[in-house]
């Protein structure tokens, strides 16, 4: 057992290794491919979000344009009219709310009226517009401004760098397109100009994000911040580093999704946390950058806790599983230990069921050489060793045989069956009364029966030369005999044996007319059960025996057994099923001779006896040797008489009558003394050593060894011993 | 039933003649009586012509063994015949008789 504990340890270790390598590695690659699709998607929504933002700044810008350009019929119908161009000014910024100012500055004296300088300017200033001439006002001259000498150079319009403006109502960022304004000959008359507020980059754009940490940045095309997140979202120090990092062009990779994309990692120092920037160029002027900064743990962070939980939950099925091997492993080995000791019983099992069916008479026919009786029994038991038993042997031309059932099924009753066998073998070994057999059985069951099992026994002796049946019924179904009628034994009922040790049973007796079958059962047979829980019953027992008086004890068996079957169905067998069969066929041979003597009890008269028997084997041509044997035989039994039947000193008388025929010779002795039977003393051990051998018991010896059969029987108050011998082949 | 004891070469010889049945083995046990009292001889049955023998006769040629056994001298059958050795045979006496 040691061997296998320390062998499933290690099997176990094997298993729990195994597994949380196994779920160490789903979680890998879940991870992994979790984190690469939420990548893809977090760029596909960036990319999304990169393209709305460029296109809703390239819009504004577009938008401006075209509304001034819509604008330019209006100044060039008005044109010869200066004072009109205060009204084109205000119309400029009046139909785009982006549009914050406007100015027209005309090049140097294009309306002498009007001076040198002449800039008609339009702005917002409390929800109203205003309009007035900035042109040379406190000093201004706007032909020394950038923009009017670029526009001067370039005659192209053109977008300025985003700029910071001090207005009235707070600091706006501003725009500014720059516009030409030609005359027919294509010489610029005056630089058109209008302020597109950029202050809603950083509001709006800013308000919509995929994560609540995630912010835009705007820059121009080289790289000068245009609009970012408020200084309460994000530190003026962290934007400049992310603008650093983004004119920095060594840090930074094409997105896998799209090659206008840049991608660039960094570490977030405030935050301590990894972050993206992702970035692209508006496609059409003033080509400005568009960046979108996100976090690692906003990005990710999801898929990290969901690692975790898939983690915790891996590993408390884990553990889980770990329980469920450990009990499993437990399981196959209690069930081993159940197996091994269910075929331990069951292989002990089936040597006791041996042990059982050698005891019970297992060769039939078991007389072959007789022809005066014919037996067949059969023992079915309900489970492997049965309660049930039967037994039969032949001593002295007496048929012992007995049938029983042991209350209760299985090992206990098969225990009690053992003993009751062994009881009936010793109890007739000297006996043949069966209530004295009875009795001696009942007294030693009886002793120390603690468990109050009881057997229900029937004894019987058949007497073969007279046909006399004794027997004892001590609580069993009765037999049924069956011949010319077919009728139950009137056996007295008893007490079974195991009850009272001091109860008397009685013995019955009855003599079987030739031809005679004794059928006797357990009620295993009448008790047999079908499906519908019906018994057999005697009814179709005593109608199956009847049926068959004239068959042979094997055939009537068979037949019963197969109608049991028939009546059965199939259903399982409940009780042990015993049967036994003995048919009775004395042969009544003619005796020709038939003579008799009759001596007193005197030892001296046994010269008379030798004479008498030497006659009758001249008579019956007996050869010398074996004539010598029977006279041997006789005188011993009838010395025996005369030494025991009578007291000493009791006047006697001992008839011996011979009859024979050509083949046997039969010698009955009788005498009318006190009840002896010479059969039932002990065998003489002729093994003995000569100081060990007792003078007695030879006499009797002697007889049962030269003849055939001896066989007592008490008649009529008479003591009758009949000794009988084959003469020829 | 005739029944001779002599004395040879320091052992009694004691034959048996005729039939040794039961009423024979009443004489044969007087006649033998002085085997009863052996004082250490050997004790020969000479049993060329003794044609039956029953129970009785048994009994004595034990009883004398035994004494003879506990006198640490032997008994031995000498010229027994196949019919006597017979019941011999059956008796299991042949195993502690010797034989001659």
């Amino acid at each position: 057992m040691k061997w296998h504990s320390s062998h499933s340890v290690k099997y176990n270790i094997g298993i729990v290794i195994t597994v949380a390598i196994l779920l160490e590695a789903i979680s890998a690659v879940q991870y992994y491919y979790a984190h690469h699709l939420l990548n893809d998607e977090l760029e596909l929504r960036v990319l999304s979000e990169l393209r709305f933002k460029a296109f809703a700044l390239q819009q504004t810008l577009e938008q401006a344009e075209l509304s001034l350009q819509e604008h330019l019929w209006y100044i060039n119908e008005y044109l010869e009219e200066p004072d009109s161009m205060f009204v084109a000014t205000q119309r400029l910024i009046h139909v785009n709310e982006k549009v914050v100012g406007g100015c027209l500055a005309f090049v140097p004296n294009y309306y002498p009226q009007k001076g040198r300088l002449f800039e008609p300017y339009a702005y917002e200033e409390c929800d109203t517009i205003k309009v007035e001439q900035i042109g040379g006002k406190d000093g201004h001259d706007y032909t020394e401004n950038p923009a009017f000498l670029r526009m001067m150079s370039v005659k192209r319009p053109f977008w300025s760098d985003p700029y910071k403006y001090e207005s009235a109502t707070g600091p706006l960022s501003l725009t500014t397109y720059s516009y030409p304004l030609l005359d027919k000959q294509g010489e610029i008359i005056a630089v058109c100009g209008i302020d597109v507020s950029l202050s809603w980059l950083g509001d709006t754009l800013n308000a919509r994000h995929i994560h609540s940490s995630s912010f835009d940045l705007f820059l121009t095309g080289t790289g000068e911040l245009i609009a970012g997140p408020s200084e309460d979202r994000v530190s003026q120090q962290r934007v400049q580093h992310l603008v650093a990092l983004i004119n920095d062009s060594t840090v930074r990779r094409e997105s896998t999704n799209n090659e206008r994309v840049k991608v660039i990692n960094f570490y977030d120092e405030e935050r301590h946390d990894e972050g993206f920037i992702y970035y692209a160029s508006m496609k059409n002027a003033p080509q400005w950058q568009v960046a979108l900064v996100c976090y690692e743990d906003e990005a990710f962070g999801k898929v990290k806790t969901m690692r975790l939980y898939v983690s915790l939950l891996m590993l408390a099925g884990f553990l889980l599983l770990l329980l469920v091997i450990r009990r499993t492993v437990n399981n196959v080995i209690h069930l081993q230990r159940a197996n091994m000791e269910k075929e331990r019983i069951s292989g002990e099992l089936r040597i006791a069921q041996n042990i059982q069916q050698q005891m019970l008479p297992k060769q039939f026919p078991p007389y072959p050489e007789r022809d005066d009786i014919d037996i067949y029994g059969s023992l079915v038991p309900a489970r492997e060793v049965g309660g049930d038993i039967f037994d039969f042997f032949l001593r002295d031309e007496k048929l012992f045989f007995c049938i029983g059932d042991v209350s209760g099924k299985g090992v206990p009753s098969a225990m009690v069956m053992a003993q009751t066998h062994s009881l009936f073998r010793m109890a007739t070994s000297r006996e043949h009364n069966p209530a004295r057999i009875m009795q001696t059985i009942n007294e030693v069951v009886c002793e120390g029966n603690d468990t109050n099992m009881f057997i229900t026994l029937f004894i019987g002796i058949l007497d073969l030369p007279t046909g006399r049946l004794r027997y004892c019924n001590a609580g069993h179904d009765h037999p049924i005999l069956t011949g010319k009628d077919t009728t139950e034994i009137p056996a007295m009922a008893n007490l079974p044996i195991g009850t009272f040790s001091d109860f008397r049973y009685e013995g019955q007796e009855q003599y079987l007319p030739a031809g005679t079958m004794i059928f006797l059962y357990t009620d295993g047979l009448t008790e047999a059960k079908n499906n519908q829980h019906k018994q057999f019953g005697l009814e179709r027992v005593r109608k199956v025996v009847g049926e068959n008086s004239l068959s042979t004890p094997k055939q009537l068996l068979k037949w019963m057994d197969d109608e049991v079957h028939r009546f059965t169905e199939g259903a399982e067998q409940s009780d042990d099923l015993t049967m036994l069969a003995i048919r009775y066929t004395p042969k009544e041979e003619v005796d020709w001779l038939n003579e008799s003597i009759t001596l007193t009890n005197d030892i001296h008269q046994v010269s008379l006896l030798n004479a008498f028997v030497k006659s009758v084997a001249q008579k019956l041509e007996i050869e010398s040797v074996l004539a010598r044997k029977l006279q041997l035989a006789v005188e011993e039994a009838v010395v025996n008489v005369m030494d025991y039947a009578y007291p000493v000193g009791k006047d006697g008388s001992v008839t011996i009558t011979a009859k024979g025929n050509g083949k046997n010779i039969k010698l009955v002795i009788r005498d009318s003394g006190i009840p002896f039977d010479p059969t039932v003393t002990a065998k003489t051990d002729t093994t003995l050593s000569a100081e060990e051998r007792p003078i007695g018991g030879l006499g009797i010896l002697l007889v049962r060894e030269l003849m055939d059969s001896i066989n007592y029987e008490r008649i009529d108050g008479k003591n009758v011993l009949t000794l009988t011998k084959r003469i020829k082949e | 039933m005739k029944t001779i004891i002599e004395e040879q070469d320091g052992k009694f010889v004691a034959t048996l003649e005729g039939e040794l049945d039961t009423v024979a083995a009443l004489e044969v046990e007087k006649a033998l009586e002085p085997l009863y009292e052996n004082t250490g001889k050997d004790i020969v049955f000479e049993c060329k012509k003794l044609e039956y023998i029953a129970s009785s006769g048994l009994r004595i040629l034990l009883t004398i063994l035994k004494n003879a056994k506990a006198n640490g001298s032997e008994v031995i059958l000498r010229n027994v015949s196949d019919n006597i050795k017979d019941v011999f045979n059956l008796t299991g006496f042949v195993n502690i008789f010797h034989f001659e």
